[in-house]
């Protein structure tokens, strides 16, 4: 009888604790995903500086965006002089590029995916995959922590087990009120290559966003690149016909 | 009669015939070791080549030699299939392939292969793959997310089996195509450009990653006898329309190596003849020493009648034999020396950058062939008693006043 | 001396025959080392020549750590002044400087990631074969702009020919995107198929304009007057260039540290040679052993004369050495002139090898190949067979010392 009972008690805990943890990945998925909405908006247009640092040398490049849900992006290069006018397309997991030199569009083959992307700690790959963290991922809620006074949410995000990622893990801090705050890209020895931090969180576009993000690999000194916002502006209707191959070759503004 | 006294004759002087005898052995001895060993290096490069996706014969869709692009696949292979069952030959196997260059990477690597989307079972009865596996395991029908990858490459990526790969190549739409992988097996192959370059996954996964339906890039045959080869691709060129298959045999596929089996087969028989002149030189001295000691001999059997064919059949047969024993010791040391490699081998991974840079094996195991050993024994017996008539024509000239007239 | 010196030299002729035969053994033997090794010499010169001028030259200046790299970034920023020291240093036959940078290729169709090279053409012309490997269309001239040549297999792969476009996107040395369109002025095969299928060759000029190179170069390529003098050439040139540089930028690497695989394969199949080699030589000295052999034993009885009349042991054995010594001196002089001349008239006029034409380009080697003569060549099989035969002839020559005399006299 005593048997009998404990044997209901550990099944009814087992099915609390399973309830609890499917609740925790419900809750971590949201987490990540209201904050990926959060940041990007329905679209978002936006001027931003990229810094590329080498310990030698240092190139500044001034970029402009426009997003559109989750995957459609296309951007261009405003400054120096020398690059303006090069444009990136992405749509879906393609991705495009523009020179107003040669006038010519091109397609970036599967073999380039893995090349960094103009220069920077970003690779192609980082660029055409932003929503993959969306999709490919399961989220657990690991810990918090504190920032400025809000709680934040220690998120591990490990690869669905198909899923075309070539991390075995990552691990993200996300404020409560949805601004990201970290993003760590793990091997499958769990070991570090690269982290993207935020920082400088302020109002942009009506909304308190991080002013700068700094991508930087794990394994080398003083090299990484600053994304640093200028100004951004949130949910203005955008045509679908701006992320297309014809707009990509006459850069807005 | 001639054999009982030239046997007798020979062994007048025990030293001088050993002495001969010794250099006729080293000399028919290295001709068959060496021969074995360059013969067994040379078919284990073609093997090789062969094994290393080549088989005997591939069928392609027009174009696809050419421009190995994913637009260039034989779309229904169905009839091809067909045409195989009819007209290969009893015993002979063959395997469908995809076959296309991706990139593989994981988090800290990112490198161009070859992604090879293969038939498990059909597979490793044609090509290397199958009994290639050093770690892990071969690829099973089902395995829908297992990849096998070479111990370079492993190396190269840091990784190993349990890990995952993630493939990208492009797909029939012409889109970024992307798929997880496992490592379930890692192979080892001869050349570590092989193990860099190839791996392999099933064929219905690379299908369903390129969209291709049920799609393939090539068709590679194995033939039980690899000399039918140029007969059955005339049998598969007549029946398949020509302008949709390409269809050729190991040797137009593997041009260079087709020419380094010629050039080894020459140099090797070039180095017969070098290593018998050698020899020669001490052959015809010995026998021409054996001959002037016995001027009186010869000319007192000329005095007495004996036909001067008689003495050049007499001496003839001297040499003769002295050849068929050198030669049956130095066969019998080549062919236990040969066997006796065969087990381990001649291990030459010391030197293996070099061995890679001409694209040969790491160990060579020696291969006797008939051919090489009637060549080499040939060689050695007409050439030497071809160079035997000069002391047997000296020999039988004499004049049996002239032979008698010496000390 | 001069008295035994006689006996020997008249011993040999007293049977004519026998001497001749056992002189060409010796010199057959001579000519077949001094000519195959001659050839095989000659062969890795070719091979070298023929890989260093596609690819690496003899020497190249570069960045430190370039070659491990390819860094964009890792340059060498005045190239004048290494040409000055190059141009100072007496070995070197010619320069040129290349530049280079990964970039994306693309035609109407297709994309493919290469190496774009960028080359003075004419100096270039002598440094390397680009300009006899140009298989269809034109050698770049000095004043192209925007054209380029490109490999046979990435025309193939890009879908295009000659007079067609190709756009190149890459990134400048400064980051700055790098763009430009070229037209295809030639198309070249060297039979190496990776370098065929992922190389594009411009003019440096606009090389180093559309990469934002300045001035600065990547590799300052040399070529040397002779391979045997490199070691020299390359230490003068590292010395000239330290003082150009005093914080030590600039490496000096030559052919061997550029393509390790090249060197394994020679040192492979010199070993192998050897091998062949040796049998041929033992094969020889038993060959000869024979003769000498022989000519002790059948004159047991002159030995037992000479002995009883107060020869020495010490100069019998002196005597027959000087006997084998002289004809084995005579065989080898005799093999190192003929082999000699042989090798030099197929040196003048080369051996063409017929049906390997393929099997050759993939290794390196031109399907005509010249064997090169030179001190090594000549003396090292000689000497090898000099060496043997001595030795072989030693073992009669000491068994001369255990005859007595009266058994001796007595034989027949």
């Amino acid at each position: 009888m005593l048997k009998k009972i404990a044997l209901c008690l550990s099944f009814a805990l087992g099915m609390l604790f399973s309830l609890y943890a499917d609740s925790a990945a419900q809750n971590a998925q949201v987490l990540v995903e209201a904050s990926f909405n959060y940041m990007r908006g329905k679209t978002s247009t936006a001027t931003v500086e990229m810094v590329i640092h080498r310990p030698e040398w240092e190139r500044v490049v001034t970029i402009k965006a426009w997003t559109k849900g989750e995957q459609d992006s296309i951007f261009w290069i405003t400054a120096p002089p020398k690059d303006k006018g090069n444009g990136t397309l992405k749509r879906g997991r393609e991705m495009w590029l523009y020179n107003p030199k040669v006038n010519r569009v091109i397609k970036i083959p599967p073999s380039m995916m893995a090349q960094a992307w103009m220069g920077s700690d970003f690779s192609n790959d980082d660029l055409s995959k932003t929503d993959s963290l969306l999709h490919d991922y399961s989220h657990t809620v690991i810990g918090t922590e504190t920032h400025e006074g809000k709680t934040v949410y220690l998120i591990q995000s490990i690869p669905k087990p198909d899923a075309p990622v070539i991390w075995g893990m990552q691990k993200l801090k996300i404020r409560e009120d949805s601004i990201f705050l970290q993003q760590d890209f793990y091997d499958e020895d769990h070991e570090l290559v690269k982290a993207l931090t935020t920082s400088q969180i302020q109002m942009l576009g009506g909304r308190l966003l991080p002013r700068v993000w700094k991508m930087q690999k794990a394994d080398v000194q003083g090299e990484y690149t600053l994304l640093k916002y200028r100004e951004i502006t949130f949910d203005q209707p955008l045509s679908d016909n701006l992320f297309s191959l014809s707009s990509l070759k006459r850069p807005k503004r | 009669m001639y054999l009982q006294l030239g046997w007798r004759n020979i062994w007048r002087n025990p030293r001088r015939t050993v002495v001969i005898l010794t250099a006729v052995v080293i000399g028919v001895w290295c001709m068959i070791t060496l021969g074995a060993l360059m013969r067994g290096m040379v078919d284990q490069m073609i093997r090789n080549g062969i094994a290393t996706l080549t088989g005997h014969i591939q069928v392609h869709s027009r174009g696809y030699r050419h421009d190995p692009v994913i637009e260039h696949s034989i779309v229904d292979p169905q009839p091809l299939e067909h045409a195989l069952k009819e007209i290969l030959p009893a015993g002979a196997r063959w395997s469908l392939r995809v076959r296309v260059s991706a990139v593989a990477s994981n988090a800290r690597h990112s490198g161009g292969v070859v992604l090879v989307g293969i038939d498990p079972a059909a597979e490793a009865a044609v090509s290397f793959i199958g009994d290639a596996i050093a770690q892990g395991r071969y690829l099973k029908a089902e395995d829908k997310n297992g990849i096998i990858i070479g111990n370079a490459l492993a190396d190269e990526f840091e990784t190993g089996l349990g890990r995952k790969l993630v493939i990208m190549s492009q797909g029939s739409d012409r889109e970024i195509a992307s798929r997880a992988f496992r490592i379930i097996g890692i192979f080892r192959a001869e050349l570590e450009a092989t193990e860099k370059q190839f791996v392999f996954v099933t064929g219905g996964a690379t299908q369903q990653m390129l969209k291709l339906k049920k799609g393939i890039s090539e068709v590679s045959i194995l033939l039980p006898d690899h000399q039918k080869a140029d007969e059955v691709t005339a049998a598969l060129q007549d029946t398949l329309p020509s302008e949709d298959y390409e269809i050729n045999t190991w040797k137009e596929l593997l041009p260079l190596l087709t020419a380094y089996l010629a050039i080894s087969e020459n140099f090797l028989y070039l180095w017969f003849l070098v290593v018998f002149i050698a020899m020669g030189f001490g052959v015809v001295n010995t026998t021409l020493m054996a001959v002037f000691e016995r001027m009186r001999e010869f000319g007192l059997l000329k005095a007495l009648g004996m036909k001067p064919r008689w003495i050049v059949r007499e001496v003839l047969t001297e040499s003769c034999l002295l050849l068929i024993l050198g030669m049956a010791i130095g066969n019998i040391f080549g062919l236990l020396t040969s066997f006796a490699l065969s087990g381990g081998g001649i291990d030459l991974s010391a030197l293996a950058a070099g061995m890679e840079y001409f694209g040969a094996p790491r160990i060579i195991y020696p291969v006797i062939s008939g051919k090489d050993l009637v060549m080499a024994n040939a060689v050695v017996f007409i050439l030497g008693l071809l160079v035997s008539c000069y002391p047997a024509l000296k020999a039988a000239r004499f004049t049996p006043v002239e032979a008698l007239a010496q000390t | 001396m001069s008295i035994d010196f006689k006996i020997a030299w008249r011993n040999i002729w007293r049977n004519p025959r026998r001497s001749v035969l056992t002189i060409s053994a010796i010199a057959f033997a001579c000519v077949l080392l001094v000519f195959m090794l001659s050839w095989q010499l000659g062969s890795y010169d070719s091979m070298i020549n023929f890989a260093t001028r596609i690819h690496t030259g003899h020497l190249q200046v570069q960045a430190e750590g370039y070659n491990d790299k390819q860094d964009i970034r890792l340059t060498v920023p005045d190239p004048n002044r290494v040409a000055g020291v190059l141009e100072s240093s007496p070995g070197v036959r010619t320069y040129s400087f290349r530049a280079k940078a990964f970039s994306l290729a693309s035609s109407k169709e297709r994309t493919y990631g290469i190496l774009v090279i960028g080359i003075e053409p004419e100096r270039e012309a002598q440094v390397s074969t680009i300009k006899d490997l140009i298989r269809r269309g034109n050698y770049l001239s000095q004043d192209d702009t925007n054209e380029a040549l490109i490999g046979e297999l990435l025309a193939k792969n890009l879908r295009v020919d000659l007079g067609d476009e190709v756009v190149l996107l890459g990134q400048g040395r400064d980051g700055a995107i790098a763009a430009t369109v070229i037209r295809v002025k030639g198309i070249y095969s060297s039979g190496q198929d990776d370098f065929d299928r992922s190389s594009l060759q411009m003019p440096l000029k606009v090389f180093q304009e559309v990469y934002n190179m300045g001035a600065s170069v990547h590799e300052v390529v040399a070529l040397v007057n002779s391979l045997e003098g490199l070691e020299e050439v390359k230490k003068a040139i590292t010395e000239g260039i330290k003082k150009l540089d005093r914080e030590n930028r600039l490496v000096t690497l030559d052919w061997m540290e550029l393509m390790p695989g090249l060197i394994q394969g020679i040192q492979m199949d010199l070993v192998s040679g050897l091998i062949f080699y040796f049998i041929l030589i033992v094969v020889v000295a038993f060959s000869i052993l024979n003769t000498f052999l022989m000519s002790v034993l059948e004159r047991t009885r002159e030995f037992g004369v000479l002995m009883a009349i107060g020869t020495t042991p010490w100069r019998l054995t002196r005597l027959l050495l000087l006997e084998s010594t002289t004809m084995a001196v005579l065989g080898i002089i005799i093999g190192i002139i003929a082999g000699g001349i042989i090798t030099w008239y197929f040196q003048v006029h080369g051996i063409f090898i017929s049906g390997a034409s393929e099997l050759m380009r993939q290794y390196g080697i031109p399907e005509r190949m010249w064997p090169k003569l030179s001190l090594l060549s000549l003396s090292i099989g000689p000497g090898a067979v000099l060496i043997i035969t001595l030795l072989t002839a030693l073992y009669p020559a000491l068994k001369v010392r255990r005859l007595r005399p009266v058994e001796a006299m007595s034989a027949v």
